[in-house]
């Protein structure tokens, strides 16, 4: 066993330096990658809280209960702001923090250049889509004005 | 399959990333499946209904622990990175977070796969 023996982070050995830029200790120059090194901390720290939340509920409360989730389980959900901004929360922070490791997995395989930023916008673009149409989703429902009888009918 | 030992930390950040892109993935998909809301409670119904099978409930169980895994270690990686006298200890912590993980999915995958199980006759 190597307790008492410091292993990681080593200074100076890039052997045996973790070769991620994530998991790298705090950047040392301030700067946008210092902030994001920040947002993932925290961001993470809510989101153990937010996505376990999440999760117990929708899958392990919903079954427990004997419930099931359709339109009606979420328009009593959704009828409380509580649930509607938790939501909210969870979207934006859950995607800024995944897409942002995303971003960082990139690089970490790609070398600086053409490349590397093609794919970040890429994956920037979609995110940017995706983020409008989650926000859209959650903001914007309401069972009143849903249509009642789908094209499947 | 490596040309050299792999150490627990590898290990560790390995499961870390995997566990982090699949959790993404699964984030776009799950954001286009609630986008059906929007085209009122027949289709939103019918969409659901592809979701209660056994293949669909396995998929969910692999997501609940890569979230218990990604929570568990990030808040290791926390602890390491605010408070470094806790990396003397990353062996043992490393050790907590698959013990950890292993043991919240015994209850939480049994819960889960109960509806669907090959055992319950459906």
């Amino acid at each position: 066993m190597a307790i008492g023996r410091r292993i990681w982070p080593v200074e100076g050995d890039p052997l045996r330096r973790n070769p991620s830029r994530a998991a790298q200790p705090r950047p040392s120059e301030p700067g946008f990658e210092r902030w994001m090194w920040y947002f993932t901390r925290i961001s993470g720290l809510a989101l153990v809280i937010l996505a376990m939340g999440h999760m117990l509920i929708m899958h392990v409360l919903v079954q427990l209960t004997g419930q099931e989730i359709n339109f009606a389980f979420v328009t009593s959900r959704w009828g409380s702001p509580f649930w509607r901004i938790y939501d909210l929360l969870l979207l934006v922070l859950a995607l800024a923090h995944g897409v942002n490791g995303a971003r960082i997995i990139i690089g970490d395989y790609i070398e600086r250049g053409g490349l590397r930023s093609l794919l970040v916008g890429i994956l920037l673009a979609i995110t940017f889509i995706w983020l409008l149409m989650g926000i859209f989703v959650i903001l914007t429902f309401d069972p009143a004005t849903a249509p009642a009888v789908g094209p499947f009918s | 399959m490596f040309g050299y030992r792999i150490s627990w930390s590898q290990l560790a950040w390995l499961g870390h990333r995997l566990s982090g892109i699949g959790i993404l993935v699964y984030l776009f998909m799950h954001i286009v499946e609630n986008a059906t809301l929007a085209f009122g409670p027949d289709v939103y119904d019918l969409t659901q209904t592809f979701f209660r099978n056994l293949p669909v409930r396995l998929g969910e169980i692999v997501l609940m622990a890569a979230l218990v895994y990604h929570s568990l270690n990030g808040l290791r990686v926390i602890a390491m990175d605010f408070w470094p006298a806790t990396t003397v200890w990353y062996r043992p912590l490393t050790y907590a977070v698959i013990i950890g993980t292993v043991a919240a999915m015994i209850p939480l995958g049994l819960i889960m796969i109960t509806p669907y199980a090959p055992w319950n006759g459906s």
